[in-house]
């Protein structure tokens, strides 16, 4: 446990448990922003030499991740004052213990994968795990389309991590070619998010319901 | 040269923001031009890409790049006259957006590499969302909304299982390319579990986008809501690259002697979205949320055809040509409907037949065409599935395939002839400009054409592609 | 022995003069002098010397409230390993009997409360009843953790002689979770900011406070006593943990300890000065989040031990 790999996934199991229980947009935007640190900069710890390409990769991804796309939503939401709540379908309180259900069931699952290079860290792929079931839990039991996005790159951030420590053999250009994806997606996911807020005056995807047969 | 399609419209694209309005057009047409151009000469010389680790000309790929590059280049003349037309608040972004999408279909059809493959998938989606956001109102910013959050949510699993397609070659400690071809070349020493996860992954994933139910609830949305060109675009091309993934995902499978398995949650999936879209079908009230459930159906049915294996393959890739063709014009077609009585309703519309006579010609025969009537091309791939279905004994799902297509038919039937024939207020005929005609005449004829005479390197093409999931006639 | 009965008679004496360093630290936030640090001590002199006034509604469970919760509260005490050394006390498993005599204090102070028939002091007995149902869960959570690290059932033996440091040593990093959720706890189970506002002059908004509105002169004074003990408990645990060793010398032991002790104090101080009350339905969240994260260290330290 005094191993900084392990330190940093246990905070971004940390984060997840704190973004289940957020129930103001600030402060989730800024669990957000403080998971996508910390789960960039894991690759710098994962053992093997590093060349200046792929840290300098690590740095740019720690800012895009980390700052430019939280920035992207705080911006969103600050330009239109939406209510701050994040609308829960499924209370913060069983939500914390649906984080802490689901935590222990990666633990448990986890090491009935045969990863070659999993070994690195036993908390790896529960980490990984987590992070995607996360995200989309939040996606699920969240109605504001705010912590929507927020739950979109939670699932993201899970694959990146699957992404680069599983695998050593992407090229770097690909990697930044994901990340620039993201991105972009999230971008134009807060320019709608802004248009929603024009249109409806909130951002209660309970509005969203006009379309249906 | 390969990569020179790719950057051309995506050039075009990003110069067109800025451009004023008519050279935007202008800029839509003439780039239509060179893109089918250049993907004519692709198929005289298929050279190689000089990315070749990333792009590359494959069968499959190049099938889908000129069946984009026809329909994009009619599309655009088409736009010319719409756009005219139609108002829209800012023309410039529509075009542009139309160019970037173009350039990123394009990219998914000559991409090699797994990722750069997803890469290009998701920016297909980013691309085409401004597209659906043309009209500014409530009901299309919630189907862009879905359609964004839904398709990228969606799109995150296929990368989650290109991921874990590179853990395969972890796990069999494979080193090759993370390329589709270099992939298919090794497959056999892949771990088989983590390739399976893998492909299920990719095409929940592709899935979403390509409109399989249970995942396909964005696509009546967001077809509906989009202006008619870029609708058009969306049902005819779209859904075919992100079809392109989860088949050469299958060529992985097939490679890798696990055919059967992808296969049979290919079948699974088709079957569950042509039900689903004869349920929805059969109450339907906007046509343009009708058309989009057929090409629900017509999706299930090419997953249909390509999990049977066999001839059933050689039917989806005809049924995925003509789908393209027919509903693309049906698409445009309805575009002349909406300028026509301004309406989305069936109900309120009718008698077509007397206000547009020659709209009505090519609605009419893009409904035969769609349900799948001779001499139209989609007669034949469905014929071929139903043949490969019972030849490799799948009786059952051949039984359901072509009831929930005599349920469809019918369904479709009622509304279109209420819409052709019923009673309206307004009889008196209007004028419609050729532009907005005859793009959809060419595409219907070419679809006859097909069906009636193969050019040799065409149907080559398509045996060369189909071969390696099994396939062949 | 003689030591730890001295200990004991030492921490008896001055527990109030610690929770006046609370006090202190929070009139210094504020930019107020603030009381004497013998405060506490003037009070309770002042309560003694007065008589009890009792509601002719009350029977004898309300005399009873104060002198159970506050003889409680000085058991526990007996069992606490005061400066890493050896409480008077200790058994196998005297660790659940002491939260449970925590709990009985408590159940008696609630009985008394409900006695009255006043609805405030209903209502507050149910708050009170309702958020350390979560703390309990919490600490048995630690305890959990603590017997899975250990393999022993005794305060002593996870707080005494060398042990903190060793506890270090087996988890690392997640012991600072269980530092957390136990200062968490401490906020809660002693009715400080942000759960519950000692100061408040409001009824509606009290936990704690309104439950004692009826109790006057000595009774009084126990019930302040037991708190201070209550808190002095908790803080001890927490001074522990975040100065783990114990040297040859005992008298730098008590030095090391007490300026633990201080700091655990003045964090308290700090944590009430910087932050606001929660809305009432915002509690039970920040006391679970305490829970959460105990049952977070113990996961993560079995997926390294196993």
């Amino acid at each position: 446990m005094i191993e900084p790999l392990d330190t940093i996934l246990s905070l971004a199991l940390l984060s997840i448990l704190f973004s289940f229980g957020s129930s103001f947009l600030p402060g989730l935007i800024k669990v957000m922003a403080f998971q996508g640190i910390i789960v960039s900069i894991v690759p710098l710890f994962m053992g093997h030499d590093l060349s200046t390409s792929e840290i300098l990769f690590t740095l740019v991804t720690m800012t895009i991740r980390g700052i430019v796309i939280p920035l992207c939503i705080y911006k969103a939401i600050k330009k239109v004052a939406v209510r701050r709540e994040v609308q829960p379908i499924i209370g913060f309180n069983a939500s914390i213990l649906i984080g802490l259900g689901l935590i222990i069931a990666a633990a448990y699952v986890s090491p009935k994968f045969d990863v070659p290079s999993i070994s690195i860290s036993s908390l790896l792929l529960p980490t990984t795990i987590v992070l995607l079931v996360g995200g989309m839990f939040i996606l699920i039991a969240r109605r504001n389309a705010i912590a929507m996005v927020l739950g979109y790159i939670m699932m993201e951030n899970g694959i990146y991590l699957v992404g680069t420590t599983f695998s050593v053999r992407a090229l770097h250009i690909v990697e930044f070619g994901i990340l620039l994806d993201v991105l972009a997606a999230v971008m134009i996911m807060a320019i709608i998010l802004q248009n929603i807020k024009k249109t409806f005056d909130n951002m209660d995807t309970a509005l969203l319901r006009t379309l249906k047969e | 040269m390969v990569e020179s399609i790719i950057l051309i419209p995506f050039i075009a694209g990003w110069i067109v923001f800025f451009l004023p309005k008519t050279t935007g057009r202008r800029i839509l047409v003439i780039t239509g031009v060179i893109h089918l151009l250049l993907s004519v000469l692709l198929w005289i010389k298929r050279p190689t890409a000089i990315l070749a680790a990333y792009f590359a000309v494959s069968p499959e790929g190049l099938l889908s790049l000129s069946v984009i590059s026809l329909l994009f280049f009619l599309i655009s003349i088409y736009s010319t006259a719409y756009l005219k037309a139609a108002e829209i608040q800012s023309e410039n972004i529509f075009t542009g957006s139309m160019l970037l999408f173009l350039s990123t279909m394009t990219m998914v059809t000559l991409s090699d590499h797994i990722m750069v493959m997803w890469i290009a998938i998701e920016a297909t989606t980013l691309a085409s969302a401004p597209l659906i956001y043309t009209y500014r109102t409530s009901e299309s910013l919630e189907a862009t909304w879905k359609y964004v959050l839904i398709c990228s949510v969606g799109i995150a699993m296929a990368l989650l299982g290109s991921v874990l397609i590179t853990v395969a070659m972890d796990t069999g400690k494979v080193n090759a390319p993370v390329s589709f071809s270099g992939l298919t070349a090794v497959a056999k020493s892949l771990d088989p579990q983590w390739l399976k996860a893998g492909f299920v992954f990719i095409l929940v994933g592709y899935g979403t986008k390509m409109g399989l139910a249970p995942m396909h609830t964005w696509l009546p949305d967001a077809h509906s809501e989009a202006p008619s060109p870029a609708s058009a675009l969306l049902s005819g091309v779209l859904l075919n690259c992100a079809y392109l993934g989860i088949f050469k995902t299958n060529k992985i499978m097939h490679a890798a002697g696990l055919g059967d398995f992808s296969g049979s949650i290919l079948m699974i999936f088709g079957l569950i979205s042509m039900l689903a879209a004869a349920t929805f079908i059969l109450k339907q009230t906007e046509y343009k949320r009708l058309l989009a459930y057929s090409s629900i159906e017509n999706m299930g049915i090419i997953a249909f055809g390509t999990g049977i294996g066999g001839i059933g393959v050689y039917g989806a890739m005809i049924c995925l040509i003509h789908h393209s063709l027919i509903k693309s014009s049906l698409f445009l077609t309805s575009g002349n409907i909406l300028q026509g009585y301004r309406c989305k309703i069936i109900q309120n519309i009718g008698g077509l037949v007397y206000r547009m006579p020659r709209t009505f010609i090519a609605f009419f025969a893009g409904f035969v065409a769609i349900s799948g009537f001779p001499p139209f091309g989609m007669f034949i791939g469905e014929m071929f599935i139903v043949m490969g279905a019972f030849r490799n004994g799948h009786h059952v799902g051949a039984i359901i395939f072509m009831g929930t297509i005599c349920i469809i038919f019918a369904g479709l039937a009622n509304q279109i002839m209420s819409i052709s024939f019923e009673d309206s207020k307004r009889k008196h005929r209007m004028h419609m400009v050729g532009k907005m005609l005859w793009p959809q005449y060419v595409l219907l004829l070419t679809s006859v054409v097909f069906s009636f005479w193969m050019p040799d390197t065409l149907y080559m093409t398509i045996v060369e592609a189909i071969t390696s999931i099994g396939g062949g006639v | 022995m003689i030591k730890s009965i001295i200990l004991l008679g030492l921490a008896i004496l001055s527990a109030p003069f610690f929770s006046a360093i609370i006090l202190k630290v929070k009139a210094f936030f504020g930019g107020k002098k603030g009381p004497p640090l013998l405060i506490n001590y003037y009070t309770l002199l002042k309560l003694f010397k007065k008589g009890s006034v009792y509601s002719n509604s009350t029977t004898f469970i309300f005399k009873m409230g104060p002198m159970v919760s506050f003889a409680s509260a000085l058991t526990v005490l007996m069992f606490l390993p005061i400066a890493g050394n050896n409480p008077i006390v200790s058994f196998h498993g005297d660790v659940i009997f002491v939260f449970y005599l925590l709990g009985l204090g408590r159940f008696f102070t609630i009985a008394a409360a409900l006695d009255t028939a006043s609805p405030f002091e209903g209502m507050g007995a149910a708050r009170e009843a309702y958020f350390p149902i979560i703390c309990e869960a919490t600490m048995f959570m630690v305890l959990v953790y603590f017997y899975k690290l250990t393999g022993q059932l005794t305060l002593a033996s996870y707080f005494s002689g060398s042990q903190p440091s060793g506890l270090w040593h087996l988890a690392g990093a997640p012991l600072f979770f269980v530092i957390v959720a136990i200062f968490i706890v401490l906020l809660t189970e002693n009715s400080r900011v942000p759960v519950d506002d000692p100061t408040t002059h409001l009824e509606l908004t009290m936990i704690h406070e309104v439950m004692v509105l009826d109790h006057s002169g000595p009774d009084l004074a126990f019930i302040e006593l037991g708190s201070f003990y209550k808190l002095f408990f908790y803080s001890t645990l927490l001074g522990r943990l975040i100065y783990p060793f114990k040297t040859q010398f005992p008298v730098q032991d008590l030095c090391l300890f007490t300026g633990s002790l201080i700091a655990v104090y003045g964090a308290i101080g700090i944590t009430e000065s910087v932050m606001a009350r929660f809305r009432m339905d915002k509690v039970p969240r920040f006391v679970l989040a305490s829970f959460g994260l105990v049952f977070f260290a113990t996961i993560l330290t079995m997926e390294f031990i196993r």
